[in-house]
């Protein structure tokens, strides 16, 4: 809403700078986007145009007197309403046009006027100037009055030639059958049959509330004028001018309800600009339709409400002097409070708390006190989501990789190649209006994000990326219900960067770092022992012999790690980049509630290494989970894998593997010959178990 | 015999304290008192003098095998002590050289701010919810005191994904889904994702939200202030000038705005040199939370009986209070991820 200082000035005096001014309005609610200093007009000094940005819930500030008002009750000045053409009785009117409105609900009054003998001319320069600086375009003194009263009164007028509504009967109706009407800026608007219509006899001539028609509107040969000045139910306005994607300032006004008791002030104004402005001579009388409408019951002020509510409370001389400034009246005082009558243009005052407000509002919420609340106990903890978030990311950060935060659309055509943690079992969730038409869908993976991260660092010559995100991704459950799974994913390319002298070259990143920074990620979930690798259907995405998905022991899945695959990388433009990907949320779920420590050992363990030559597709894990399960000795603490080995002397085809198991005994200290006749017998089965040649 | 002994004492004495390191010092010892040493072969030939003379001959030998080892080990000490001495001198690294660890990862800035809110509230006894990022609409606005076709509406341009389903836009329905399966007292915060349908230097369509709010029987309006004045002088600092002014929300009455004062320009907004500050565009002040009364309507929707309970909500942008901290012009910078951005953060 934008309005000037002048014309402010016109309807409330106020001493001070207009920013003194600005500053108050935006403390009372009203709040000020812009002041600029206006061109000088001449008389008065220079002007300046305000720009207020008005609640939806004060529909009455998008009028000037409206703001007029507030300023008269924040400053105590008074409040003066500039001068009208009272109308009055006259049955003639009944002869020139007759209203008649078929949806009273719809619309709840219609008043209109006549003015004769005008001359359509453009309006006088200071007019111009004001309208064009409050942003609206000069048309003809006849249309620029209407918007003049309009941006005064926050009353949408609207101006028909007279001549032109040749059934000289108005018709406020839905537009039925109708399906077509050309506004006034020309363009055919396609019709709802519940859009509301102003129509002469059968013919629509203007779109209610919204905007005129070409065939009625006021040119230059225009003598007689039918002013309308009406009221109109806002969802129905709103409904139409949304469909229609045509925003008008008649249509933004009564979206926002307004004054019903304003209609006929407003005509009247009108006229009298019109006299001076059009010199038209106008009909005394005037037509007033007006639905029947229920009582309105003053609203119960309670003293005890305010005090709790606000946590101060007024006094009662206080408060009344606030309610009356804002033009409630007061129909009664009792014991618990005052009851109160808003006036007609307040339409948002319909509560005891939308009074509480109007009190905090004019009292100043500066002069409200701070108090801090006694807080229930129970709250203040980190909780265990919260909890899990700051141990993966610090971990995630301890090697290395750093955190991205991605906007969580995604093509289809990326969310084909990378279906994520569902792999493929679910299709993505669809936005109807996305803001890029090519991000339309909601990411099923992270890894997109990544990877184009990635390419954007590529592009900047970076030698090596590491980098996660924790976050969510979207997919719809078999019943079509969006569904959201918290998920972990990683990138990491080229070598890690070690800072300081390069004393050696690192080695690159293979498979086994990624798979490396899962494990990390199991062992601070705990879940390490109830996780399994599986390489049978990992995601396409991945280069198919360096994949392998993971699964809890239940054979619920987990998430993946792989390299991308070759063919993906050329097409993306990508280098060949380590991915994993976990469902986090599933993964915590596993995580064992309690921690129990074990007391350390008493006695050393005695460590003994064991080599054997295999098939080269032989999985290393096969023959520590046989000695685990099968050979299950109980002097036998643990086995790791610690080296992998091809090339001469090797044959070609085979690898060697080599282990090392920990031998240790809870209640004395192992003799070496007690161990090695141990490790002799373990080194024998092995060789008949696996057929394999083995070395110590 | 006696004088030959103290020549020879003397030339001993003055070999080992010219003796430079410990090959020389141990050839010396070979010489004197090793197998074939000098002194070794005089207390031998101990046998051949004259029984008489011959304890105080061994006597004055003796002696001077024990000043000679004696002398022997204090020069071994002196050498060894002298050597260390020049290792120490001598060995030196160049401090100037870089230091050598692994490259370490960077938390996100967003992750930074959102903890450091979450941790203020904590510490005041809050605690966490969680809700959907794809909301229908009854939880994004309905209950939220915003029917269908009401302008309030308008405030929030809607990502949609069906006819009743949304991307939420704001985390207000976390308040919402907490009070249908809780009763208070409650005294939440609920972060996380929301979306507009905007995108320029201040818009993101996804960006982040910190929601809370306090319910209990007595909860005023001079408790939200307290509250959120607490919040906002941790988040920036202790003297920071705060305001509150009315505004509205379709879910809270009475509703406010709270401004802190602009930092580039100290609140000033048109500073001494004419020039209106491009942060605050003149006016001094910032917007940073919006808050108000839970309104009665949203308690009824939850099934609270608005007569025995009271309690306050508030909202606020995570990238804009980084931005707000750091001096950051565009928020975009904040989903480019790089990390030459990122890493700025490392000492946060
Ligand atoms: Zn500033």
């Amino acid at each position: 809403m934008k309005l000037t200082v002048h014309w402010l000035k016109e309807f409330v005096s106020f001493r001070g700078s207009p920013q003194k001014i600005a500053e108050a309005l935006t403390m009372a609610g009203l709040e000020v986007e812009s002041l600029v200093p206006l061109p000088a007009e001449g008389e008065g000094g220079n002007d300046w145009l305000i720009e207020i940005s008005v609640t939806p819930n004060r529909g009455d500030c998008l009028g000037i007197l409206g703001v007029a008002r507030e300023i008269a009750a924040l400053t105590g000045e008074h409040f003066r309403l500039p001068p009208t053409s009272p109308h009055a009785g006259d049955p003639t009117l009944k002869q020139v046009i007759d209203v008649k409105v078929m949806h009273p609900r719809l619309c709840p009054r219609y008043s209109a006027r006549v003015v004769q003998s005008v001359r359509v001319a453009p309006s006088p320069s200071w007019m111009q100037s004001r309208l064009e600086a409050c942003a609206i375009r000069s048309i003809n003194n006849v249309v620029d009055v209407t918007n003049w009263v309009m941006l005064e009164t926050g009353q949408p007028l609207h101006a028909f030639d007279l001549a032109r509504l040749t059934s000289k009967r108005i018709v406020v109706r839905r537009a039925g059958a109708i399906k077509k009407f050309v506004t006034l800026d020309g363009i055919e608007r396609q019709l709802a049959p519940e859009d509301l219509l102003i129509c002469d006899g059968d013919a629509p001539t203007a779109l209610a509330g919204i905007m005129g028609g070409e065939d009625s509107e006021v040119r230059t040969d225009t003598q007689s004028v039918l002013l309308e000045s009406a009221h109109f139910d806002p969802l129905t306005i709103r409904r139409t001018a949304k469909r229609l994607g045509l925003h008008s300032e008649a249509s933004h006004r009564f979206e926002r309800g307004v004054d019903p008791e304003g209609t006929l002030y407003a005509l009247d104004r009108a006229v009298f600009l019109l006299e001076k402005m059009a010199g038209g001579i106008p009909l005394k009388g005037v037509v007033d339709r007006r639905a029947r409408q229920k009582g309105t019951k003053p609203i119960l002020l309670r003293t005890e409400k305010v005090k709790g509510l606000l946590g101060i409370g007024l006094s009662p001389k206080e408060t009344e002097r606030i309610l009356k400034s804002l033009g409630m009246k007061i129909q009664g005082r009792t014991k618990a409070g005052l009851k109160v009558m808003p006036p007609s243009f307040r339409r948002d005052l319909t509560r005891e708390i939308d009074l509480i407000e109007e009190l905090a509002r004019l009292h100043s919420y500066d002069r409200i006190p701070s108090t801090l609340p006694l807080v229930q106990p129970g709250g203040g903890k980190v909780d265990a989501p919260l909890r899990w978030e700051r141990k993966i990311r610090s971990f995630m950060v301890g090697e290395g990789l750093s955190e991205m935060v991605n906007l969580p659309f995604a093509s289809s055509d990326m969310n084909r190649r990378f279906c994520g943690i569902w792999q493929g079992q679910r299709s993505p969730v669809a936005i109807l209006n996305p803001l890029v038409q090519g991000d339309a869908e909601m990411r099923l993976s992270l890894i997109p994000g990544l990877a184009g991260n990635l390419g954007a660092h590529i592009a900047q010559k970076a030698r090596g990326f590491r980098a996660f995100d924790l976050g969510k991704v979207f997919s719809l459950d078999p019943k079509g219900v969006p569904e959201e799974r918290e998920c972990l994913a990683g990138i990491i390319f080229g070598r890690r960067e070690r800072k300081g002298l390069r004393v050696m070259e690192e080695p690159p990143l293979t498979l086994l770092d990624v798979k490396g920074l899962v494990e990390g990620i199991l062992e601070l979930a705990g879940v390490e022992q109830s996780t399994v690798w599986t390489i049978p259907d990992v995601p396409s995405c991945l280069h198919p012999g360096k994949a392998a998905s993971l699964q809890f022991v239940d054979g619920s899945r987990m998430g993946y790690v792989g390299e991308l695959h070759p063919d993906l990388c050329e097409e993306l433009g990508l280098p060949s980049a380590l991915i994993f990907e976990l469902d986090i949320e599933g993964l915590v779920q596993y995580a064992p509630r309690q921690l129990t420590v074990r007391s350390l050992p008493r006695f050393p363990s005695v460590e003994r290494d064991l080599s054997i030559v295999l098939e080269d597709g032989f999985p290393a894990q096969q023959i520590v989970s046989w000695i685990k399960e099968q050979f299950n000795h109980s002097l036998i603490e643990d086995v790791h894998v610690f080296d992998q080995y091809k090339g001469a002397p090797v044959p070609e085809g085979k690898k060697s593997l080599a282990y090392t198991i920990s031998y240790r005994a809870k209640d004395r200290t192992l003799t070496d010959a007690e161990v090695n006749s141990l490790h002799r017998d373990l080194i024998s089965r092995i060789g008949e178990v696996f057929g394999a040649q083995l070395r110590e | 015999m006696q004088e030959s002994l103290e020549t020879l004492r003397e030339e001993i004495l003055d070999r080992v304290a010219h003796c430079g390191s410990e090959p020389e010092l141990d050839h010396l010892r070979v010489e004197y008192l090793g197998r074939k040493g000098r002194i070794t072969l005089l207390l031998r030939g101990l046998r051949e003098i004259p029984a008489e003379e011959r304890p105080q001959a061994g006597e004055q030998l003796n002696r001077l095998r024990q000043l000679v080892e004696e002398q022997l080990e204090a020069r071994l000490a002196e050498l060894k002590a002298r050597e260390k001495e020049r290792i120490l001198r001598e060995e030196r690294v160049d401090i100037t050289l870089p230091g050598s660890r692994w490259e370490r990862g960077q938390i996100h800035p967003l992750t930074l701010v959102m903890d450091e809110i979450i941790d203020v509230f904590l510490g005041m006894g809050f605690e966490i919810a969680r809700g959907p990022d794809i909301e229908d609409d009854y939880h994004n606005f309905e209950a939220l005191n915003m029917p269908k076709d009401h302008p309030a509406r308008d405030m929030q341009d809607t990502f949609f994904v069906s006819q009743e389903r949304v991307l939420r836009t704001h985390t207000s329905p976390v308040q919402i889904r907490v009070m249908e399966s809780r009763k208070p007292p409650l005294q939440i915060i609920a972060p996380g994702a929301v979306y507009r349908h905007d995108d320029d230097a201040t818009h993101s369509p996804m960006f982040h939200q910190v929601e809370g709010f306090m319910v209990d029987g007595h909860i005023s309006f001079a408790d939200l202030k307290g509250v959120l004045t607490h919040f906002i002088r941790r988040i920036f600092r202790a003297e920071i000038k705060v305001r509150f002014r009315p505004s509205f929300f379709p879910f809270t009455e009475p509703s406010a705005e709270i401004d802190i004062e602009c930092m580039l320009c100290g609140g000033k907004g048109i500073p001494k040199d004419q020039q209106v500050c491009r942060v605050c565009r003149g006016s001094g002040w910032l917007e940073i939370l919006g808050a108000g009364m839970i309104d009665p309507q949203v308690f009824r929707f939850v099934g609270y009986d608005p007569e025995k309970v009271s309690g306050f909500a508030f909202g606020m942008g995570v990238e804009r209070i980084a931005m707000l901290k750091f001096g950051i012009e565009d928020i975009r910078l904040f989903f480019q991820n790089d990390i030459r951005f990122l890493r700025q953060f490392a000492c946060l």
